[in-house]
């Protein structure tokens, strides 16, 4: 509310845009709110006898969140553009130079900024900001576990503390690497002066932020007791806080879907002059993949919630069997979005991983065009397998045996990431990196990923594995063992690009053995619960599952500790890191051809690629 | 492997990285399929069940077919972590190769997924296929089961209803499940079973328990505050005392 006053009476002579920033959108948001949530409860009608208890309260809650949402993207300045255009008049060039945030210093970070730099830079920070947040709520979890009885937290807190650390986690994965690394570094990558569609770009940045906030809010009204998965019936009967978790993905789904629109055009139209798709790296495939990946899954999310929101506010019974609907629908939409997403995570940070491995064994990735035919291959068959999550669900258990088939032959195409990474390793010049290492992390963590996730692809496995922490170990593997290893990697590799300096070398180490190893020391010990019988989301067990749940919250405070030195390592790298050279590791793809800092269009001549970036090895040195 | 070498040169099984990596690769996959396949049987429930055993040996074949892969990459990789490393803050210098694919070590890559593949599939298949004929056996014994939250209920053919289970030894069973609000998961641990209790539907699973003693049931569907809680325990009996439990409980409950 200040801020707002300070802001509008500071420059009476600035145009609207200059005058919007995250302050005028966070008090435009609070003060939407704020209205639409006293006006809908004075003039909403009371539940009638027959209507379901509660459901006045979700539409009050819903609505108030929808105000916040759009007075937010108003206040942020999403709207300006499309409103002029309306008008006819188009913003200007000195309002568009405004916007792509030239010599704005550090204040461009906090606006609708078209830079895709700042914009990655901004990804950055929420991505750390979002890992920070749900891996507190990972330690209040492994705490609670220490102990069988089921610890200090109440069922409740537990349950919502599970659930919202899920989410986050879940949304912090997908963009962690398309994000920062998407957009700072991609349109550099492929010769680029920008995203094809800058104002989107912004727009996908602060849809995520306008996210957040209804997640936050729903802690505090009963909190999201689900779990990530959010299954109905057990949804429609959650408290309020639900109605945060159904905002949260409705509009980071419209920020995916956003993002991915942009992301496509700008490679499919923006490559530089030469770089055919024969030479277009490998990580630009990973990324399109990733992003052309959740375009078709993210408008199912998208749509799932939406019906849950109904069912909740309305009445409806999409997902009720007694009103005529199923909960079977609700998890087949989920995971028709739930297993291209789990690809979307990891594609983007292998191909980052393939992208460093020439790199730092000096010579050509071997097999580009396995490594093309394996990223397309698992996003083709991986929209055909959703219903492994659904073996036991009763659905339809004549469908068992071809979802089977399909989630077995995704292992193929994955065997050819594999190969394309270790074909890579083999005879080159090893040069020992905190990159290097982890794209041997990787191959460690994901083979057990994978290994285990054949286990639980085989029905009758499943019918013992299912809902088990086995499941929850599985997932981790992929998702923290694999996704993550890769994108921490990424970091180490594109800081020095992205902030000018080195990425301090000892920290790098140490944070890299102590995540490595408190994850192999915490998820064996999942592994073991899970065979013994453990069910997961359980805020206390059997006594026999006490040893080994130990282990795991102690492998869980390594990995913490391991996680604040990464961090502490960014802080104190990017503001005093030793100062990089252009190209520090001798790479040869475009992004480490400009100089730092980067100017506001990247290239004074636009570059003509006449190789493919992978040319290491004897001829040319 | 063996086809990353340069095609030119005939003997690539003589250079000294290739053997490391295969004695590597025979050590590792000893190692890895040795250690999965203890790994997996120690920690996993002792069977009392035809079902949970076909389970424990499914496990047991899949990873000893993934540990050749899987000793592969190992193999691989620790002969690249224990060749010459370059440490420093410049690149070492370039590789003494340009090798840029290998389509022969690639075909036998794919081919050999594919045929593991297979395999998974087949193993799966025969389980799966005489589990489902279990479901279909109608002189079983049927047993009604509800979920509620957060606890099970039982309910036999001749009106007992109890919220343990009781079953005689070695006679085929067919649970009927089902709920009454959420939706909660029927997971006999022991026995290898798990289905899904949906509200406003049933489903089938079967199990032929073949040992006497007592095991968990337990919730494996998030299904609200008490989750954690929802367990019950399953008293395999002899058949003499599972007739005798039962009209007691019958009689129970026509009395009630
Ligand atoms: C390599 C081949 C893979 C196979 C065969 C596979 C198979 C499976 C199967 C069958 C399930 C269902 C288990 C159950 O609920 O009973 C599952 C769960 C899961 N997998 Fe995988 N998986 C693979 C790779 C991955 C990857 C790469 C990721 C993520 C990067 C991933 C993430 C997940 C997640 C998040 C779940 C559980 C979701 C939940 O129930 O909350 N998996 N996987
Ligand atoms: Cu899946
Ligand atoms: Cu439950």
């Amino acid at each position: 509310m200040t801020t707002l006053t300070q802001h509008t009476s500071a420059a009476p002579g600035k145009s609207i845009i200059e005058k919007l920033n995250v302050f005028t959108a966070l008090a435009l948001g609070v003060i939407s709110a704020i209205v639409v949530w006293r006006l809908s409860l004075a003039l909403l009608p009371q539940d009638s006898e027959e209507v379901r208890l509660f459901s006045r309260e979700d539409k009050i809650t819903l609505l108030s969140m929808c105000a916040w949402f759009i007075g937010f993207m108003t206040g942020i300045g999403a709207l300006v553009g499309p409103m002029r255009w309306v008008m006819g008049k188009d913003l200007s060039h000195d309002e568009n130079m405004f916007l792509a945030g030239e010599n704005m210093g550090p204040k461009r970070y906090l606006r609708y900024t078209t830079d895709h730099k700042v914009v990655g830079i901004q990804y950055l920070f929420i991505t750390i900001l979002i890992f920070f947040l749900g891996g507190g709520l990972a330690m209040l979890i492994r705490t609670n576990l220490g102990t069988p009885e089921g610890g200090w937290l109440h069922a409740q807190a537990y349950n919502s503390i599970v659930g919202t650390h899920g989410i986050l986690m879940i949304v912090g994965t997908i963009i962690m690497v398309t994000g920062p690394f998407g957009n700072f570094i991609m349109p550099i990558m492929i010769g680029a002066r920008d995203m094809a569609f800058p104002r989107l770009n912004a727009l996908s940045f602060w849809l995520i932020v306008a996210a957040a906030v209804p997640l936050i809010w729903g802690q505090f009204i009963g909190g999201i007791t689900t779990g990530w998965s959010a299954y109905n019936p057990l949804a429609g009967q959650a408290p309020l806080g639900m109605d945060g978790y159904i905002m949260y993905i409705c509009i980071f789904a419209i920020s995916t879907m956003v993002a991915g629109a942009n992301i496509t055009t700008t490679v499919v139209k923006m490559r530089a002059k030469g770089m055919t798709w024969n030479r277009t790296p490998i990580f630009i495939y990973g990324v399109v993949a990733s992003v052309a990946l959740a375009l078709p899954a993210f408008p199912v999310f998208f749509l799932s919630q939406i019906l849950s929101a109904f069912d909740r506010a309305l009445d409806t019974s999409f997902y009720n069997t007694a009103g005529g609907g199923s909960g079977w629908l609700y998890e087949n939409l989920f995971w028709i979005m739930g297993h291209p997403e789990v690809y979307v995570i990891l594609i983007p940070a292998v191909a980052a991983l393939m992208e460093m491995a020439p790199v730092f064994t000096r010579r050509p990735l071997f097999s580009f065009n396995i490594a093309v035919l394996g990223i397309a291959g698992i996003s083709g068959l991986s929209v055909l397998v959703w219903a492994h999550h659904m073996y036991i669900s009763g659905w339809a258990p004549l469908l068992n045996a071809p979802f089977m088939l399909t989630t077995e032959l995704i292992s193929i195409p994955t065997g050819m990431l594999f190969l394309v990474l270790i074909g890579t390793l083999w005879r080159g010049r090893i040069w020992m990196t905190m990159p290097l290492m982890s794209i041997f992390a990787l191959l460690w963590n994901f083979m057990i990923g994978g290994v285990t996730g054949i286990y639980l692809s085989d029905v009758p496995a499943d019918a013992f594995l299912h809902g088990s922490m086995y499941v929850t170990a599985h997932f981790h593997y992929t998702l923290m063992g694999a996704g993550l290893t890769g994108a921490l990697a990424a970091l180490v590799y594109w800081f020095p690009k992205m902030t000018g300096r080195m990425f301090d070398k000892t920290l790098s180490w140490i944070a890299f053995w102590m995540v490595q190893i408190g994850f192999n020391v915490a998820f064996v010990g999942m592994f073991m619960v899970g065979l013994a019988g453990q069910p997961r989301r359980v805020e206390s067990y059997a006594p026999t599952f006490s040893t080994a749940n130990l282990v795991t919250t102690i492998g869980a405070y390594t990995i913490m500790i391991g996680m604040l030195v990464l961090l502490h390592g960014v802080i104190t790298s990017a503001r005093n890191g030793v100062k990089a050279p252009k190209n520090p590791w001798q790479a040869k793809t475009l992004e480490w051809t400009v100089d730092y800092p980067i100017p506001l269009e990247n290239f004074d001549v636009l570059p003509v690629v006449t190789t493919d970036p992978y040319g290491y090895g004897k001829a040319k040195s | 492997m063996t086809d990353l070498m340069p095609p030119k040169n005939p003997q690539w099984w003589k250079r000294s990285d290739v053997k490391k990596t295969f004695i590597l690769w025979i050590i590792c996959t000893a190692v890895i399929g040795y250690v999965g396949v203890e790994f997996h049987v120690r920690n996993l429930v002792d069977p009392a069940s035809e079902t949970m055993s076909s389970i424990i040996s499914l496990m047991r074949m899949f990873t000893w077919a993934a540990a050749p892969v899987a000793g592969l990459v190992t193999a691989m990789s620790l002969t690249v972590l224990t060749s010459k490393r370059h440490y420093g803050d410049n690149p070492p210098a370039e590789a003494d190769h340009e090798i840029r694919n290998s389509p022969k070590a690639a075909a036998v890559w794919i081919v050999i997924s594919g045929l593991l593949c297979l395999f998974a599939l087949i193993g799966g298949l025969v389980v799966l296929e005489q589990e489902n004929e279990g479901v279909l056996n109608t002189q079983a014994i049927q047993v009604d089961v509800t979920g509620q939250q957060w606890l099970w209920n039982f309910d036999y053919a001749n009106g007992a209803r109890s919220e343990d289970l009781y079953l005689p030894v070695n006679k085929p069973v067919v649970f009927h499940i089902t709920s009454v609000d959420v939706k909660h998961s029927f997971w006999v641990v022991q026995m290898g079973i798990k289905m899904d209790a949906n509200p406003g539907y049933t489903t089938e699973t079967a199990v032929t328990p073949n040992k006497i003693g007592v095991f968990d049931v337990r919730c494996a569907e998030l299904c609200g505050l008490l989750h954690a809680y929802m367990q019950t325990k399953v008293h395999i009996v002899s058949q003499a005392d599972y007739d005798a439990w039962l009209s007691a409980h019958a009689a129970m409950e026509a009395g009630a």
